[in-house]
């Protein structure tokens, strides 16, 4: 039996679009200032991209921090072809192998290969903590997860692992099935936006989750108004808020009308889920993309923490 | 006839906007049909699509006016629905019922995620043979959007493979006869695929293509041609939906993406843009002025957002158009015909 991990592999899961990336980046760069060596897994390549651009100017603004966090975007198809490369000792044959046809778009069409082959990397790195006789290893693994369906068919895919009845991909199966079914080694953050289709799927995402015996830890709430996260604020409750008598603005009409629907969102999704939904501010006023996400990584910490 | 692709990231209201397309085409006097992928329940109470039905009529009399209108249709992409009867239509019954039965067909339909983007091409040439003039499609939500083209294509080579031709012809494939006839290179080629990936597991999909092929060539022909008729300006326009903060990047990106498969990108809708409006000093709380200003300043940003999208875009992309947010999620048929109003 392995010793339990320290730190779990932390996922931020959901739809797409309400902010996984950022948050994952936000809660790891928390680590990382406090020199801990902290790395986000992203499985979009796309992200990365605007990742890295938000994070320009860090190494001068907090060396420390840029010293110790690390982000990469994994590609199974690279992963795959390294196994080939590995397994087959000639080279040339192996480069034929990867570049033929057949082999190419049979990765592509069997199902599930892709996901282990991602999940086991994953594990690896989970599984390799800090320690002082490795020096590669990391304090806190985050993978910023894909979004919800094929997240979940990459979790499925972990436990149906049998249907690779024989090859090397067999072995990997059983390592990823061991590691992702045990809840000790997972901290889950679905997060979600507070609009009608993003709630209703992330609601879908819980119960899917507990039929995998998954629990999150909690689910976030994320690009809230400051009525619902602000500390300055709590207590005002949409339905308490009431038009000046007589007065005919429309601004403050608008602003009412938003602050029902997000009210009665994050009510709804607390009723259908029976985990804890915590609530995080959309900032404006900091300047750089740098800057904002410095100051989210500081809220993060104090609420993932709790 | 006339199509129109509507894609863009998760969250960004992309079906509301393809369903509120489509009614106004369908007012302006179109045959139109509303292709939506897993739409939430919500909008497809909005829709009216009640039943797992096929396909079906939407009324429109609540918007006739006096007019002529044409008609509005609602489809949903069920992909296990769509993908059994074109096993049946297309094979003889002991075919069918082999492929029904065949276990990787089965894992096929469990990953969806694979199978709805064959199946968008599939289900667009069905609409095109159904009359339909005007086609109004909602892609996947995500950043592989794309992929609903490119799996097609992935899947024509696979089944034009001569491992998979053989198998048809000879059905026990893995006889000696048959894998004699392969040269000896292909033979030690295909021998280490099988060691990497597993026997098992290569045979199973080899053993379903061959099965599947008849069905398969089918379909890949049917694809190609859809394939081609998305590559024409005079049928297709694609139209990104995005949000105000997103804007920039999905906007690039999709640019990026649509171009370099020479697809036409005609327009780009950004929605959920918030109206910058007076709020009068009424006496306030502390608290509430907080809020407020919050609002005020979510509501500037999204402004200088859609002045620089305005710029980047206006020479890549031929219409640009801006939906604010409207007061409540879009329910119903009259919700969306509020929205096509900003079309």
């Amino acid at each position: 039996m392995l010793p339990p991990l320290r730190h779990p592999l932390t996922i931020f899961c959901g739809k797409g679009g309400v902010g996984k990336t950022t948050l994952a980046v936000a809660h790891a760069l928390g680590y990382a200032r406090q020199g801990k060596r902290a790395l986000v897994v992203t499985s979009h390549p796309l992200p990365e991209l605007a990742v890295s651009l938000s994070l320009a100017g860090l190494k001068e603004k907090a060396p420390q921090a840029a010293a110790s966090l690390f982000v990469i975007h994994i590609d199974p198809r690279e992963l795959l072809q390294r196994a080939v490369r590995q397994h087959i000792p000639s080279q040339a044959l192996a480069g034929a192998v990867v570049s033929s046809r057949i082999y190419q778009s049979l990765i592509e069409v069997a199902p599930g290969l892709k996901e282990i082959v991602f999940l086991e990397r994953l594990r690896e790195f989970a599984v390799r903590q800090a320690a002082p006789e490795d020096a590669g290893g990391y304090d806190l693994v985050v993978w910023d997860a894909p979004a919800t369906g094929h997240f979940l068919q990459t979790l499925n895919v972990s436990r149906h692992f049998k249907l690779y009845l024989s090859g090397p991909f067999a072995a990997l199966g059983r390592n990823v099935a061991r590691f992702f079914s045990d809840p000790a080694n997972l901290a889950l953050f679905p997060v979600t936006t507070l609009e009608e289709m993003a709630v209703e799927e992330t609601a879908e995402l819980v119960h899917k989750l507990a039929e995998l015996e998954m629990r999150p830890r909690a689910v976030v709430c994320n690009m809230t108004s400051p009525a619902l996260a602000g500390t300055a604020t709590k207590g005002i409750a949409a339905e308490g808020i009431l038009l000046p008598a007589g007065a005919d603005d429309p601004g403050l009409r608008f602003i009412l009308d938003r602050l029902v629907v997000e009210r009665a969102l994050f009510e709804r999704l607390r009723s259908e889920i029976s985990v804890s939904a915590t609530a995080v501010e959309r900032r404006h006023r900091a300047g750089t993309d740098l800057d904002l996400l410095l100051e989210l990584s500081e809220r993060m910490g104090e609420m993932l923490e709790s | 006839m006339r199509i129109r692709v509507f894609v863009g990231t998760g969250g960004v209201g992309k079906t509301s906007v393809a369903a509120a397309s489509a009614l106004r085409g369908a007012l302006a006097g179109e045959r139109a049909l509303v292709l939506t992928i897993d739409p939430a329940r919500r909008l497809r109470t909005a829709l009216g699509i009640e039943s797992e039905g096929f396909q079906q009529q939407l009324s429109l009399d609540a918007f006739g006016g006096g007019r002529m209108p044409g008609e509005l249709w609602a489809a949903q992409l069920d992909v296990a629905a769509s993908l059994n009867r074109a096993v049946r239509q297309t094979s003889t019954p002991k075919q069918a019922e082999a492929v029904l039965a065949h276990p990787i067909y089965h894992v096929l339909l469990e990953s969806l995620a694979g199978m709805q983007e064959l199946m968008a091409v599939e289900r667009m040439d069905q609409a095109i043979d159904d009359g339909f003039e005007a086609l109004y499609v909602d892609t996947a939500p995500s950043r592989h959007a794309l992929e609903f083209v490119d799996k097609p294509e992935t899947f024509s080579h696979l089944i034009s493979f001569p491992m998979v031709r053989l198998v048809g012809a000879t059905y026990h494939w893995w006889e000696r006869s048959g894998l004699a006839s392969l040269g000896r290179k292909s033979l030690e080629l295909y021998t280490r695929v099988e060691e990497m990936l597993g026997a098992t597991l290569t045979r199973q999909i080899l053993d379903f293509f061959s099965i599947f092929r008849g069905i398969a060539e089918d379909y890949a022909v049917r694809a190609r041609r859809t394939v081609a008729l998305l590559r024409d300006p005079q049928v297709t326009t694609f139209t990104v939906v995005t949000t105000p903060f997103k804007a920039r990047r999905d906007g690039d990106f999709f640019c990026d993406e649509l171009g370099r498969r020479q697809f036409p990108v005609g327009a780009m809708v950004v929605n959920r843009v918030w109206p910058v409006l007076p709020t009068s000093g009424a006496a306030l709380s502390p608290q509430m002025q907080q809020v407020a200003g919050w609002y005020q300043d979510t509501s500037e940003a999204h402004r200088r957002a859609g002045d620089q999208v305005r710029g980047a875009f206006a020479e890549r992309i031929p219409t640009l158009v801006e939906i604010p947010e409207l007061p409540a999620d879009v329910d119903g048929l009259a919700a969306l015909h509020r929205l096509a109003a900003h079309l």
